[in-house]
């Protein structure tokens, strides 16, 4: 059940593969390193989400694996029940895993505000109970959600002596860093320019003057962690197509994306950037100068060792206590 | 908490009352292998040792207040260390490959033992090892992050990573841990030429599952039990007394690990095998969700739990396929509306119930 734990491993596995009998060379590892673009934006796709929930309204939430297992479900249904195009079921999931979410939110999460340690056990469980629901509605067999036709193929960047493609990348990978730095773009417009960010950063910096000043301040953390699943979804509907869909597939990305956010740090958003460029492209290097299960573990002793002396991330504003 | 913060008052009464009632359970549990079959013996002996391991992350947690799910790692490598012991003492007509080096080694092209791992052929060497492997790594994760500024939920976020990392790293070192597979087809225990039979095995785990509850119980009933609680209450009102509190929390975590590693050694005998799936979060979970459900800070909660869960999954089994969506649903229940877990909720009505009686009508409780 826990077999797939090279999360962010098997996009570079795929690369390395091929070039496994080659020595050390300039081209290969520069293919790597473009390939590792990719999984960065996977990690930054499902850091994202974790950057709304944990980074601005500090809820520690385990279950979020489990909200892109639900997107990629929402994509796979979809796909199946009306044959509907990838691109175009990535609204639908984001409101299907959103309104979910809310309903979380409502149930469960508003009783443990301020008890970090119980919100943490009750997401797990929550977890737990999303990947039996989804076990029971849709089986544990493995599903399978095409990927959009169009988007196929590879860029090629740089062609060997033979004509073959030396360095490449796969449109796809490409399809989802774009998608990942528009909700970026999108999330940081929506935080930083609109009244609904305003009145939400107002209600993480003082709660209780936001609701002197008239904030909804219920309805506003409801609505944070709703976008924050929502996101969780678009990433769930991405990432759906390049492996396949099966309830424990969350667990793959949870660790993962935690990495990503404490990494970088969650007070900006481009933390969560940086975050996934470092631990990416960091794991897709290790991975081709040693293998993918030492890169892996020397990333997170590495991302241990971070926490340990800046557990705040490391591009954060160094705040007075 | 159940049990009044300063121990004189409970001091003088719950001893007796509890020892008679450890007794009592202790003598039915020890008669047991007469009354019910072999199966449900191992079954018993399994989750006893789970309780051991259960009992060891609420020290940590229930009086510490550091959550781990990293507990099914120290776990673990107890089992590791038994495992090899066992592996290596296998008959040669019993192991594959007729030699002395284990199948797995064998299939991945090592010719010869290597040098970390020989030692532990000798039953001394290894039972040792089974607590002091854990114990040390322990204490090196605890004397890294205990000493520093870090705090209660990024220490979990850390025991995540660890667990997670070092699961990827058993899989990867297939030529010395057997990979995925982990190391099956061991012997049976035997202690220097004695054979150990299945209900001496239950008798072991059982003296020692009950010598873990006792002395637990018996460290969170004294000025260090009391300390360790302060620190989950207020830790910084405990710095500013003069004591400190990482060594506190450094030296818990290690001792709790070492019974972890015990737990987990006695356990490879029984189960016959050991796999990377105890190291993964998964079990590190199951651990938590025992101490949750049977009550944190309360010892004795979570080996309930972890025997009570387990004989129902194995009877629910049978009938549905969905008995992790049961567990998440106790456990999300549990955290919502019954905070101190079952046992501790027991304690609470129990304690409800005799204070009016103390106060007001003395005379009813003679009998």
């Amino acid at each position: 059940m826990y077999a797939h734990l090279f999360s962010f491993f098997y996009l570079a596995q795929e690369a390395v593969a091929e070039e496994t009998a080659q020595a050390f060379s300039l081209v290969a590892l520069s293919n790597q390193l473009i390939n590792g673009i990719g999984v960065v934006g996977i990690l930054l796709l499902t850091g994202l989400g974790l950057a709304i929930t944990f980074g601005v309204m500090r809820i520690i939430n385990l279950a979020h694996g489990e909200f892109i297992m639900l997107g990629a479900y929402a994509t796979f249904w979809m796909q199946s029940t009306f044959g509907m195009d990838l691109l175009l079921t990535i609204p639908f999931s984001f409101l299907i895993t959103a309104a979910i979410g809310a309903l979380v939110e409502l149930t469960i999460i508003r009783r443990l505000y301020g008890r970090p340690l119980e919100t943490l056990l009750a997401t797990w469980g929550l977890s737990i109970v999303l990947q039996g629901i989804i076990k029971l509605i849709f089986t544990a067999q493995l599903k399978y959600v095409k990927s959009p036709p169009y988007i196929s193929g590879n860029l090629t960047l740089l062609k060997d002596a033979q004509g073959s493609p030396a360095i490449a990348i796969s449109y796809y990978r490409l399809f989802i860093v774009t998608i990942a730095i528009a909700l970026l773009v999108l999330t940081g417009y929506l935080l930083n320019k609109t009244d609904l960010g305003r009145q939400v950063r107002a209600v993480t910096q003082n709660r209780d003057m936001a609701k002197c000043l008239g904030v909804n301040t219920s309805l506003i953390d409801m609505l944070t962690f709703a976008y924050g699943c929502g996101l969780a979804g678009i990433a769930g509907t991405v990432i759906s197509s390049l492996k396949s869909v099966s309830p424990p597939m969350g667990q793959d990305y949870l660790v993962d994306a935690w990495m990503t956010v404490v990494t970088g740090g969650v007070d900006k958003l481009v933390g969560v950037l940086a975050g996934a460029f470092l631990i990416g492209e960091s794991s897709s290097g290790i991975a081709y100068l040693l293998n993918d299960p030492t890169a892996r573990v020397i990333v997170l002793a590495a991302v241990i060792i971070l926490i340990r002396y800046k557990p705040e991330g490391l591009f954060t504003i160094q705040k007075r206590g | 908490m159940a049990q009044s913060t300063i121990g004189i008052a409970t001091r003088s009464r719950t001893p007796t009352k509890l020892g008679i009632v450890t007794a009592i359970s202790f003598l039915v549990m020890a008669i047991l292998p007469f009354v019910v079959g072999s199966f449900q013996i191992s079954l018993l002996s399994k989750l006893l040792l789970f309780g051991a391991l259960a009992i060891s992350l609420d020290l940590v947690w229930g009086f510490t207040g550091i959550l781990s799910f990293a507990h099914g790692v120290f776990f673990t490598l107890g089992g590791y260390a038994m495992a090899y012991y066992l592996k290596l003492n296998l008959s040669a007509e019993n192991n594959t490959y007729g030699g002395s080096l284990p199948d797995f080694m064998v299939w991945n092209g090592l010719t010869e033992l290597p040098w970390f791992i020989a030692p532990l052929k000798y039953f001394p060497i290894a039972a040792i090892a089974m607590v002091l492997v854990p114990a040390a790594f322990a204490y090196l994760i605890g004397w890294f992050i205990f000493r520093s500024k870090v705090s209660g939920v990024y220490i979990t976020i850390i025991t995540l990573a660890i667990s997670s990392a070092l699961t990827t790293f058993f899989i990867s070192q297939q030529a010395y841990t057997g990979g995925t597979n982990g190391i099956t087809d061991v012997s049976k225990l035997s202690i220097f030429g004695i054979n150990i039979p299945p209900n001496g095995l239950y008798w072991i785990i059982l003296l020692f599952t009950t010598f873990v509850l006792v002395g637990s119980w018996w460290l969170t009933q004294s000025n260090f039990g009391l300390i360790l609680r302060s620190i989950k209450e207020n830790e910084k009102r405990i710095s500013y007394l003069g004591y400190d509190v990482a060594s506190f929390k450094i030296f818990i975590w290690t001792l709790s690990a070492g019974i972890a590693g015990i737990a987990g050694g006695l356990f490879v005998p029984l189960n016959r095998f050991i796999s990377p799936v105890y190291l993964a979060v998964a079990f590190g979970t199951q651990v938590v969700i025992w101490v949750a459900i049977g009550g944190r800070g309360t010892l004795i909660g979570p080996l309930v739990a972890a025997i009570l869960l387990g004989q129902i999954q194995n009877s629910a089994e049978r009938v549905t396929q969905d008995w992790q969506l049961v567990v998440g649903v106790l456990l999300l229940i549990v955290v919502l509306f019954i905070p101190d877990g079952l046992v501790g909720t027991v304690q609470k009505l129990f304690v409800r119930k005799q204070k009016p009686v103390s106060t007001k009508q003395p005379a009813i409780s003679s009998n």
